[in-house]
């Protein structure tokens, strides 16, 4: 009577975690509605440094860059799978040299309304949209935008997983964008994981500290304001435009799980590729060499 | 709406009486498996799904199948089955054991494989890492007692350990077992499994004549067990772990088996079957229900679609278990 195996204990897709204050965590969630039980959370910001965009013989350069995130979604679990929901805050703010055709803001605010199901016991299915607005200094109606993703997840054993998706953007340079990755734990305490947005090789070097060399792959697109190319540079064509802003971060982190509900980030490298495209008018900034930039991330799941 | 005492009785009693006389009725009434249909189930292959949603380190798994032959023919199978045969199950060491264990019956520990699981647990137990799963008192003998290189250094204490948990089992349950604090918070195999049942209510009172004369998840009952050891690998890491069997046959064919002890990787394990004689195509068939449940560290902070990675994989898992047990055991 012993016909089992016992893989799924370790898996999770990959994800190992301390329960040092599960206790105190019961007692706190005996007294919440059970929907509100199960969620994610991330606070995010990077800084990148000494920047420099160029398009032609326009240079803008020496500026810096702070991206901000803010991320709160449930996951309460259904029959249907687990919904997401949830809202998210980004925003990019750079300190551009007056006279710059560039925004020196750009960020987002939108809701999370997604759901993780299973399709069998082999694929995972995730649909999510983020309709929001995605603008500059001051969000309006008009800066409105739905992106959405869907992709699967193909669980060949517990040790290599494929990832198939397409991100969709009507407001961005590329629409659509299809994506697919492989997670592939190939040693004891080695994973490729080769997964869009965030391909990394990650070396667990204890039970609560991963080492990774890995990348952050953005694409965004944002509406500047009704008056824009008026006050940067111009450029009338710039106004009410739609700018797609793309950037690559390559670099070395670690991650630290403090406890059940919190993990530490830490990341540090350089930025080798960034556009500023208004791209239904062909201005375009692109990266002039690459800029260092440190990130730092408290995130965690309860 | 209110509804008279009398007509309460009369539909507790109508229903009662389908779940005694259709076997689909009452996997429905404790189960997941709202709807099957025998004469499909004879044709297809295991179906698995997710048990109900369970909070914190507890996973959940329910199986469905039928095969041919009576129930009694599934049990003498059941008991028989060795899953060492099949490197994929990755179960390396699989013994029986007498009704009072003693540190030679787990000699073949040192005849373990030489491989990367195992030199692993010699690794783990030489270093007594945090991650071994045992009490205090039981850390004193590794210190003392590592003579050799690799599964031989240390194959002797671990004899001892298994042998006095085997021991403990066998006269007080997992009420008996001594918790798993060698490293800090105690974690007991008797509570873990009261829980992982807490929140099987259905489940729980569905078995609850056969667990109330076992030892799991509370002191010896009436029924023996059928006890067994076994070395594994769970996550590239090996685990020696001790098992007990328990069945009732005569009109209700249930049957328990309990992992109540593991060196790591989980903390208890429970399996349950239930199985009923059916007919289809004028042969006789057995349907057979399996539910699996979990308790395990690395769970209790996965959540969203970590979780139903994890219930994917468990899924798969017993799938592949129960497909390589019906095929040695001619059912499929």
């Amino acid at each position: 009577m012993h016909c089992r195996s016992f893989n799924w204990v370790a898996v999770g897709l990959g994800f190992y975690l301390l329960n040092t204050i599960a206790p105190a965590q019961d007692a706190i969630t005996e007294h919440i509605p059970s929907w509100l039980r199960s969620g994610e959370y991330l606070a995010e910001d990077t800084y990148v440094a000494d920047a420099n965009v160029r398009r032609g013989d326009q240079v803008v350069r020496d500026f810096t860059e702070s991206d901000s995130i803010l991320r709160f979604v449930l996951t309460p679990r259904t029959r249907l799978g687990v919904l997401r929901l949830g809202a998210e805050w980004e925003r990019f703010t750079f300190d551009f040299p007056n006279g710059a055709q560039l925004p020196d803001t750009l960020q987002s605010a939108s809701l999370v309304i997604g759901l993780d199901t299973q399709f069998s016991d082999s694929i995972l299915l995730r649909l999510e949209a983020q309709p929001g607005f995605y603008g500059t200094n001051d969000l309006g109606y008009n800066d409105f935008n739905m992106p959405f993703i869907i992709g699967g997840t193909y669980i060949y054993n517990p040790n290599v997983q494929i990832v198939l998706g397409v991100g969709v953007d009507i407001e961005r340079k590329y629409p659509v964008i299809p994506g697919a990755g492989i997670r592939w734990k190939f040693a004891r305490y080695w994973v490729l994981n080769a997964v869009l947005p965030t391909p990394r090789l990650e070396f667990e070097a204890a039970k609560n500290v991963t080492l990774y060399l890995g990348a952050n792959i953005k694409e965004t697109g944002f509406r500047v304001g009704n008056h824009f190319g008026d006050t940067h540079g111009m450029d009338d064509r710039l106004n009410h435009a739609l700018l797609t802003y793309s950037e690559v971060r390559t670099g070395l982190g670690v991650v630290w799980k403090i406890s059940s509900i919190l993990t530490l980030n830490a990341e540090a490298g350089y930025e080798p590729y960034r556009t500023f495209d208004f791209y239904r008018v062909d201005v375009r900034y692109r990266e002039d060499g690459s800029a260092p930039y440190g990130m730092l991330s408290l995130h965690g799941a309860f | 709406m209110k509804i008279r005492p009398s007509l309460l009785l009369v539909l507790l009693l109508a229903r009662s009486t389908i779940a005694a006389g259709d076997p689909a009725a009452e996997l429905a009434s404790f189960s997941v498996f709202d709807k099957i249909d025998i004469n499909e189930l004879v044709k297809s292959d295991v179906e698995t799904i997710h048990g109900p949603p369970m909070a914190g380190r507890f996973l959940s798994v329910q199986s469905c199948y039928v095969v041919p032959g009576s129930p009694e023919k599934q049990m003498a199978a059941l008991k028989n089955w060795d899953p060492t045969k099949h490197r994929e199950l990755k179960v390396f060491l699989h013994f029986d054991l007498p009704p009072s264990p003693t540190p030679e019956n787990f000699s073949k520990l040192k005849n373990a494989p030489d491989n990367g699981s195992v030199r692993a647990f010699v690794s783990a137990t030489q270093k007594l890492s945090n991650e071994l799963q045992i009490s205090k008192e039981e850390a004193k003998k590794f210190s003392t007692s590592q003579n050799g290189d690799g599964i031989a250094a240390v194959a002797a204490p671990w004899a001892q350990v298994l042998s006095a948990r085997a021991k403990s089992f066998v006269s007080g349950g997992t009420a008996a077992l001594a918790p798993y604090d060698h490293s800090g918070e105690a974690i007991r195999a008797n509570e873990e499994l009261q829980s992982l049942l807490k929140q099987q209510d259905k489940i729980r009172k569905q078995f609850s004549g056969l667990l109330s004369e076992s030892g799991i998840g509370r002191s010896a009952g009436s029924l023996k067990p059928e006890l067994y050891w076994e070395l594994l690998d769970v996550d590239d890491h090996g685990v020696v772990t001790l098992g007990a069997s328990y069945n009732r046959a005569g009109g209700n064919y249930q049957a328990a088996d309990v992992l109540y002890y593991a060196s790591g990787g989980y903390y208890v394990a429970l399996t349950l079957y239930q199985m009923w004689p059916v007919t289809a195509d004028g042969k006789a068939f057995t349907l057979v229900w399996r539910g699996d449940m979990i308790s395990a560290a690395s769970l209790e902070d996965l959540h969203g679609v970590e979780r139903l990675g994890s219930e994917s994989v468990m899924m798969k898992d017993i799938s592949k278990a129960v497909t390589l047990f019906r095929r040695d055991t001619g059912g499929r």
